[in-house]
């Protein structure tokens, strides 16, 4: 079977505590994830999705505060604007826009991380490898 | 003389003529003219109670598109339902993108691309709201001018209690209208004061008289009507003036029900605000249809004519 | 190249039981760089901390990486430990394999794999980590409380007694705010003024408390610990520093001012008071009023004035002002009567709100506490109170609950059924709320053995027909149409923010939400903090509040910046954004991306600069940095790069 590699963009406050929440919980899910912790899902540049892309990460995950729930005010705002323009970035590049997500995780839901991160592999699994061209067009 | 788009609607044309001819006489007194649309429909006049959300737009979107797409860009309506549904409509036009999307594909099937090019000369635009949708109360107070009304006046209504009713649809919702405050209303006041004549102030004047109910329900609309009718005769008007056809008809043919149901009750003259307005501007009395009227309007009519010549 | 320690922890068997842990170490290991890599049983254990620092001396290491649970645990933990051994804290980095990795994963192999991985991303940071230093700014320990109600007293008369110095401004000639209007409090019914006057008194008196009434903040600059002020004082036409306070002059004018504080129902001079009890007593003219600013004649006033106190040369003045923290308790105003076009639009005399109601059951009102209807005089039989006036109606009004009527409207009935024996009083309401203590007991007396009638519904119409005020309404519990032919009727109308506020709001640049009120830095954690640090907030200004929440909010923002000025220094995280002066092209997107007005563009530079005291390192001007010049410390984009290359196996 093939087993994507996934990044994870996680805010500290938010998504990276959903998914500690996930551990302590006991929650098991795929193992397909390297989390990378920031202080606000506001300071993940493009740059560093395609970046992943261009280093072999077959899905890029961005965890942050639910809309109205950014420790730094707005900072999730910024991120959705951010990702929706990415999105037709990718286009362009002939990657699969479904193998970059954006999901609102509270420090409450390590019930949705371990299920977004599920949900998530299955998806990319499906979606199967990105051509080794199109990684190079991210770089 | 200025032209101005004229959108009549059913009513005017049909059941209350009279109304829709002395306007006309009132306009050019004043120095315009409520110049008719060429081709025109029916509004759908009842959008504002349909669940539908697009089928019940594409009547008065039409008239809209076809009012500007004859390079106006003012239309100038005196039925309080024809105002109200065809500003809605705008408004939903101009805020709504989806909507007006739909609506515009629906309109250029009606009439083809290619068609339409051969007719105008032009290439199909969207319709987005371009046209200012106004009541007549509203171009005269906001285009004509209450001052210069009262200039104009070749027969003030001095002496003249008029009783003002606002009625349901012509100021709301607010939010889409935006032609006055619902609750503290001042526009027919303010045209009532133009016109010479003064204004009894009474609470029922934002109430409904029942609308459709006539229809359904007449029972209901006879007493809304009577307690709108007793309350500005209680204050002391000698007659109500209004701007709704339907209105109108519940207030004025509805007295006789009325006093069958109240006895006691003392019908009261009700106009429409376009006759009086043609009379203070020296319109003729033969020409505002009150022989059509179910309450007898002569003894207003003739203290109006009575005042004058004392003068 | 960094000599580089990596321990890695088993947590008993909670990591070691489904990681490899010495493979860990082991592939680690191999990293160039890295000279020395272990496994331990519990590294947070005594034993654990004391192996870090040992190896980090022995081996000289530059950069530490453990391996363990989720930083949030233990993160402050290891980072003391290596500051104790001579390393830099900020060389101390956690990698999370157990919350992220032991604990959610089953197949033992592919968990170690994913552990390296993400003990190697941590690895590939923390070679590029600098050395930082905690962020050390002075404070000024003097505090700024702006209004001088209820919330503004408390909050000042706290810090004052913590032996701190505070400056109270307030843009009205005296303090008391609205509670000083305000006849008797419920839910105990104890006289409003009985119980704010001493706290008024011991403000003017306290030794700590600069008071500066008749003033407003005209301006502000600076940041958390270090800003300055700049305070304009109104012209008073009146020498403060020798007026003693007589009244002589109050007496003589002969202007008549409608009372603001008595709801317009009496008058006072052009030079006034505006209360007996005013704290300072001293007088005020307004100017618009006053004949002799109007005519040039008259002068009553400083004929009267034995000590020549009365200038009418007098001009605002504007003082400088250092402090460390700010409190904002710029209060509350209730809807106009003349927005409420369905209740007559404030032209019909006998509705009145709920203020001007409490000034007639005030025993020093302009009624002496005799409940007379403004039109006539006449002593109301039939009262109507309608709640909800303007609030909890988002067509036309306010959408929010003003949290406060519910309570004050059931003791408007109850105090005027003592007053007026056989009166009746009928309160219209949508939900009777009464969330505070002794609240719901309060109504139920009110209810059940005052004879109040309480309609469930809202009322559609007020207008006036003749000497009465007659009130549409709806009872929903019967499904009637309810008509009241009513003496007098009171508006329970909605609390708003003070029109000042808004400017005061971009004065200070903190935040409003979106009905105006000011912005908290979280709503449940944070709630007496504005999301700019230096800046709290308390009272009705931050939300509709009662006296009680009002108070306990104030207390809050007081201990709140007793704890800032309890500090020598202010110390916060090193790591914000920085920016490097060569690559920056004066865009100034930061600018408008910081949500802490911690970006500046400095002029003469031509380049946007951080200002490290306010940065929270969110990283947000990072990302929207176009040409790279903004970089986050310890966590910059060629960090974030190498990690990801190491996290997915590259190199």
């Amino acid at each position: 079977m093939f087993e994507p590699r996934i990044i994870c963009f996680l805010c500290t406050w938010c998504a990276g505590a959903g998914a500690d929440l996930a551990g302590t919980s006991r929650l098991e899910y795929t193992p397909n994830g390297v989390n990378i912790r920031f202080m606000c899902s506001g300071r993940i540049d493009p740059e560093h999705v395609l970046w992943a892309f261009g280093k072999g990460a077959d899905g890029v995950l961005i965890g942050g505060c639910h809309p109205g729930d950014c420790h730094y005010m707005d900072g999730n705002y910024k991120t959705m604007a951010r990702v929706a323009l990415l999105s037709r970035l990718l286009d362009d590049f002939g990657i699969n826009r479904a193998r970059l997500r954006l999901e609102w995780i509270s420090a409450a839901e390590g019930a949705k991380f371990a299920s977004v991160m599920n949900d998530f592999t299955e998806k990319l699994r499906s979606l199967g490898p990105m051509k080794p061209a199109t990684r190079e067009m991210a770089r | 003389m200025v032209k101005v788009a004229y959108y009549p609607g059913c009513a005017l044309k049909d059941r209350s003529s009279h109304l829709d001819a002395s306007a006309r006489d009132a306009a050019e007194r004043l120095g315009f003219q409520l110049d008719e649309l060429e081709s025109w429909t029916c509004c759908g006049a009842v959008p504002p109670v349909s669940r539908e959300r697009v089928m019940n737009l594409v009547a008065s979107s039409r008239i809209l598109k076809n009012t500007r797409d004859s390079g106006r860009d003012l239309l100038v309506t005196i039925c309080d339902f024809c105002y109200n549904t065809l500003k809605r409509t705008n408004h939903r036009i101009r805020k709504d993108e989806i909507t007006r999307r739909r609506i515009n594909t629906y309109l250029a099937q009606e009439k083809p691309e290619r068609d339409y090019i051969e007719e105008t000369a032009s290439p199909w635009t969207d319709y987005a709201g371009e046209v200012r949708v106004m009541h007549l109360m509203e171009y005269l107070r906001d285009v004509t001018g209450y001052d210069e009304m009262r200039k104009r006046l070749s027969r003030p209504l001095e002496g003249l209690k008029l009783a003002p009713y606002y009625g349901c649809v012509m100021l709301r919702p607010e939010n889409e209208i935006g032609l006055d405050d619902p609750e503290d209303p001042s526009i027919i006041e303010g045209f009532i004061e133009a016109l010479g004549a003064r204004v009894v102030n009474y609470p029922y004047r934002t109430e409904c008289c029942g609308s459709y109910l006539s229809v359904s329900d007449p029972d209901v609309s006879t007493r809304l009507s009577y307690k709108i009718l007793s309350s500005a005769a209680g204050k002391g008007a000698d007659a109500v003036i209004l701007s709704c056809p339907l209105c109108f008809h519940n207030l004025d043919s509805r007295q006789e029900a009325i006093s069958r149901v109240f006895p006691g009750f003392k019908p009261i003259p009700v106009f429409y605000f376009t006759q009086l307005l043609s009379l203070a501007m020296g319109g003729d009395r033969d020409r505002q249809g009150f022989s059509r009227h179910h309450v007898d309007v002569s003894g207003v009519v003739d203290s109006i004519f009575a005042e004058k010549e004392r003068q | 190249m960094k000599r580089i320690g990596v321990f890695v922890c088993h947590c008993g068997i909670n990591i070691a039981s489904t990681v490899d842990v010495q493979k860990v170490a082991e592939e680690v290991g191999k990293m160039p760089g890295v000279v020395f890599a272990t496994d331990y049983i519990y590294m947070c254990s005594d034993p654990g901390q004391a192996l870090v620092r040992e190896k980090i001396r022995e081996e000289n290491l530059d950069a530490v990486i453990v391996a363990a649970c989720s930083p949030n645990l233990h993160e402050s933990t290891f980072r003391t430990a290596a500051g104790e051994a001579g390393l830099n804290p900020w060389q101390l980095e956690i990698a999370n394999i157990r919350e992220q990795c032991s604990w959610v994963h089953s197949d033992r192999e592919k968990a170690t794999e994913k552990a390296i991985r993400i003990v190697k991303a941590m690895v590939e940071k923390t070679r590029l980590n600098e050395s930082l230093d905690p962020i050390s700014v002075p404070i000024t320990r003097k505090a700024l409380v702006i209004g001088g109600g209820i919330a503004g007293i408390q909050a000042a008369l706290d810090i004052a007694d913590a032996g701190y110095e505070v400056i109270l401004v307030e843009k009205e000639p005296s303090i008391g705010g609205h509670m000083a209007q305000l006849s008797e409090t419920f839910p105990t019914l104890d006289c409003s003024q009985c119980i704010l006057t001493p706290k008024m008194v011991a403000v003017g008196k306290h030794g700590n408390i600069e008071l500066m009434t008749y003033s407003t903040v005209e301006e502000i600059s600076g940041y958390v610990g270090n800003f300055t002020v700049k305070i304009r004082r109104k012209a008073a036409y009146v020498d403060w520093s020798i007026c003693t306070g007589c009244g002589q002059c109050t007496e003589v004018c002969p202007a008549k001012v409608p009372s603001s504080f008595d709801r317009n129902f009496s008058t006072h001079g052009a030079v006034y008071v505006p209360f007996p009890q005013a704290v300072p007593n001293k007088p005020v003219i307004d100017r618009e009023h006053c004949i002799h600013f109007k005519t040039g004649k008259c002068g009553l006033c400083e004929k009267t004035c034995e000590i020549g106190a009365i200038r009418f040369d007098q001009e605002d003045q504007v003082f400088r002002r250092e402090v460390g923290a700010v409190v904002v308790a710029a209060g509350y105003d209730t809807l106009p009567l003349s927005e409420l076009k369905e209740y007559g639009a404030g032209r019909v005399p006998d509705v009145i709100d709920g203020l001007a109601f409490e000034r007639l059951l005030s025993a020093s009102g302009p009624t002496n506490g005799e409940i007379r209807r403004p039109s006539d005089g006449k002593v109301p039989k039939e009262v109507v109170f309608v709640q909800c006036a303007g609030s909890r109606d988002p067509e036309r009004h306010k959408p929010y609950c003003s949290k406060i009527c519910c309570m004050y409207t059931t003791k408007h009935a109850l105090l005027y059924r003592h007053r007026v024996h056989d009166g009746q009083p009928y309160i219209f309401y949508i939900d009777i709320r009464t969330g505070g203590k002794g609240y719901e007991e309060f109504y139920h007396r009110a209810e059940e053995d005052e004879g109040i009638i309480y309609l469930r519904g809202k009322v559609a119409k007020i207008f006036r027909d003749g000497a009465e005020t007659v009130v549409w309404g709806t009872d929903t519990l019967t499904g009637k149409n309810v008509e009241i032919r009513a003496d007098l009727v009171v508006l329970a109308t909605a609390v708003i923010p003070r029109k000042s506020t808004a400017r005061l709001v971009r004065k200070l640049h903190i935040q409003a939400g979106p009905n105006g009120f000011l912005a908290e830095a979280h709503p449940k954690l944070r709630p007496v903090e504005s999301i700019n640090s230096g800046f709290y907030l308390a009272g009705a200004a931050q939300g509709p509040k009662d006296i009680p929440e009002s108070v306990a909010q104030a207390g809050g923002a007081a201990c709140k910046v007793i704890s800032l000025f309890s500090r020598n220094r202010l110390e916060q995280d090193p790591a914000v954004a920085w920016v490097d002066e060569d690559l920056c092209g004066g865009c100034r997107i930061c600018i408008s991306v910081c949500p802490y007005d911690a970006r500046k563009f400095d002029e003469e530079k031509g380049i946007a600069v951080v200002n490290e005291a306010l940065c929270e390192g969110c990283g947000s001007c990072v990302a929207a940095c176009a040409c790279g010049a903004t970089q986050q410390k310890n966590l910059t984009d060629v960090q974030i790069k190498n990690m990801i290359t190491a996290s997915l196996g590259g190199k």
